[in-house]
């Protein structure tokens, strides 16, 4: 279960495009071998957040520091340790999911038979070994987003990414994603989940963080949140997130 | 530095891959060219090597004489296109279409020059068909106009010896020498018949090199899009390794268009590298350089993959015309030929032009070949500058 020290700090992390501001003063940390989870409306940050977090995008103002590295002046450092699961399927679906596989660990620093050890062994921990040498393109959804996190996997990261992975798919496949964050947790990795999908947060995150407008405006384990708003054991999450981010539309 | 090459290798070959797995992407890289240099070859009036070489077809109902002599004179090189043909054969092959018509010598002809008489040659072709009568009659002309003056000359040295009458014995015991027929032929100067493909080729491998190359930024906004590009920077891939894989595969799908349709040219519409083969192959990979800068430099500079595929487009079909691919820089106005100058397209055509039509050394196209790596370089600076990796999205 999560330790109390911080693997992941951020301080006061800006970012603005074209004079938008759209994350301000963001401050939060993570716990290791915890799932936290970031939760907000469309267009709160959340995913410009990942993106400075994950040593993508530089921020105007502030810094990250995950397992004992500045983001801003060891991002290589930052890069060993962390896997990044993209909101988007971030693969080539005419390959194969063992070549996609072998292709980014490759890429990440890997030798070929690492590459090919890790392929393996990532592919039966998301339930994909039988299909491992077809084409992408002819998965399902679900399979197609198992194999979007494997390759999150493969270099063995110490804190996984993962934005909003379970979108457009089955329940049957989005159990499997649960039980298989679930099990990284449990075997000491890190990890940071963003969801539009409240039950979702509530069965899996150790603590939530509500993003609106570039700011965290509510931090805490799903309990202490539904308590701020009302009974603890009858609140839902999604009337926490309601109440906190309001009822207007925010496409 | 290290680093960067290896991840710029491996994401150039991953992409070489993907290009193999992708059907349309090879047909339009490899196989559309082809249909265009077809069409416009035959446009242009030639698709094979050479013109094909009239024949002409002659026989004779005489055993000997002197249609004997000038028919052997005739056919005794090929160049001068002349068959011999049995008279019945020939009438046949006429009859069946094989031949467009022939030159008869009848029975009798070398006595009736003797004897003084109008000797006749015949020309027999099918109805309606004045040019071979013409290419046949103006054969039998020349031959009869030689004739004419060596019975001339024969009938002189008979009356002067007294012979009276022409007789072959007589005039053979006079050691006279028998008739005899001088054909010359001379060559002017290096004449080869126009071979089309030696423009077209060129100037379409020059257009879809650089159009294959533009739609490149296509699949680069995709990956931007998807996020594959976002990914790899956090794998810890270098912003330059991905610029440089990205210009990489595009340089190996140049190549190996350049080789496929060379390979081609060769030995389809057998065209001719000129005297400097390696000037011909130093354009077109220096073009192919250029052209795969323009591709990583376009998607750096737009912003989603609709945008990229119009741009592509629009680029490659502007550029083309103004830069010779469509037609030769040289029998444009001055003004157009000045806006050439502006794409790479104009001065790798030109050189093409230089090189393959007006048989130019590779000294003569190194301003060429200078151009082409200064396009290249520019374009190059600007997409390193430019190049993004996340989506605006």
């Amino acid at each position: 279960m999560a330790h109390m020290e911080a693997f992941l700090a951020a301080t006061g992390l800006t970012k603005s495009f074209d004079s938008v501001q759209v994350v301000d003063s963001v401050s939060f940390t993570v716990r290791s071998q915890e799932i936290f989870g970031l939760l907000g409306p469309n267009g709160a940050g959340k995913t410009t957040t990942i993106r400075m977090l994950s040593t993508v995008l530089d921020p105007d103002d502030g810094d990250v520091n995950i397992g004992g590295h500045s983001v801003a002046k060891e991002s290589d450092a930052v890069r060993r340790l962390i896997g990044v699961c993209p909101q988007e399927l971030a693969l080539y679906p005419e390959l194969s999911a063992t070549d996609n596989l072998v292709f980014f660990g490759r890429m990440a620093g890997l030798s070929g038979s690492q590459a090919k050890e890790s392929a393996a062994d990532v592919l039966e921990r998301v339930g994909l070994t039988d299909r491992a040498k077809d084409a992408v393109r002819k998965y399902s959804g679900g399979m197609k987003r198992r194999v979007n996190i494997a390759i999150a996997l493969m270099s063995r990261p110490q804190m996984l990414f993962l934005d909003e992975p379970t979108v457009g798919i089955d329940p049957q496949s989005r159990n499997h994603i649960f039980d298989t964050v679930l099990a990284l947790r449990d075997e000491g990795m890190t990890v940071l989940y963003t969801t539009h999908y409240m039950e979702e947060a509530d069965r899996l995150c150790d603590r939530i963080g509500i993003m609106d407008e570039g700011h965290i405006i509510a931090l805490g384990t799903p309990a202490e949140l539904k308590a701020q708003v009302g009974d603890a054991d009858t609140t839902t999450l999604e009337e926490v997130f309601l109440s906190l981010t309001g009822r207007s539309l925010r496409d | 530095m290290r680093l960067v090459i290896r991840q710029a290798l491996l994401l150039s070959f991953k992409d070489t891959r993907l290009f193999f797995k992708d059907r349309f992407a090879m047909g339009f890289a490899l196989l559309f060219p082809i249909l265009f240099i077809v069409a416009f070859s035959l446009a242009l009036g030639d698709l094979g090597p050479e013109d094909e070489q009239l024949r002409m077809a002659v026989a004779t109902e005489e055993e000997s004489g002197f249609s004997r002599e000038v028919i052997d004179l005739l056919t005794i090189a090929d160049a001068t296109g002349v068959d011999e043909w049995d008279p019945k054969d020939a009438g046949l092959a006429l009859h069946e279409g094989r031949i467009p018509g022939y030159l008869l010598f009848p029975v009798g002809f070398t006595q009736r020059i003797f004897n003084g008489e109008g000797a006749e040659i015949w020309v027999i072709t099918a109805d309606g068909d004045p040019e071979t009568e013409a290419v046949l009659g103006g054969l039998a002309r020349s031959i009869g106009g030689r004739i004419g003056t060596l019975s001339l000359a024969v009938r002189g040295v008979t009356e002067l010896e007294g012979l009276g009458s022409l007789d072959l014995v007589k005039l053979g015991q006079l050691g006279a020498a028998p008739p005899s027929i001088v054909f010359t032929t001379e060559q002017v100067g290096e004449v080869e018949p126009f071979n089309a493909s030696n423009f077209t080729l060129p100037g379409y491998l020059t257009m879809f090199l650089f159009f294959a190359a533009a739609l490149g930024a296509e699949a680069i906004a995709r990956e931007r899009q998807t996020q594959t590009l976002e990914r790899l920077l956090s794998n810890g891939v270098r912003r330059s390794a991905i610029v440089a894989g990205k210009m990489l595969a595009s340089l190996y799908r140049g190549l190996l268009q350049l080789a496929f349709l060379w390979a081609l040219g060769i030995f389809a519409f057998s065209i001719d590298f000129g005297v400097s083969p390696v000037a011909v192959i130093a354009i077109s990979v220096f073009m192919a350089v250029a052209s795969s800068a323009f591709g990583v430099m376009l998607a750096s500079l737009v912003r989603t993959v609709k945008s990229a595929s119009s741009a592509a487009v629009l680029a490659s079909l502007t550029l083309a015309p103004l830069g010779g691919c469509w037609w030769p820089l040289f029998i444009t106005p001055d003004w157009m030929q000045a806006l050439g100058r502006l794409t790479p397209h104009g001065w790798a055509n030109d050189a093409f032009n230089k090189l393959m039509l007006f048989g130019a050394e590779g000294q003569d196209v190194l301003v060429h070949m200078a151009a082409l790596l200064l396009f290249a370089a520019v374009f190059l600076t600007v997409a390193v500058a430019r190049f993004r990796t996340v989506s605006a999205n």
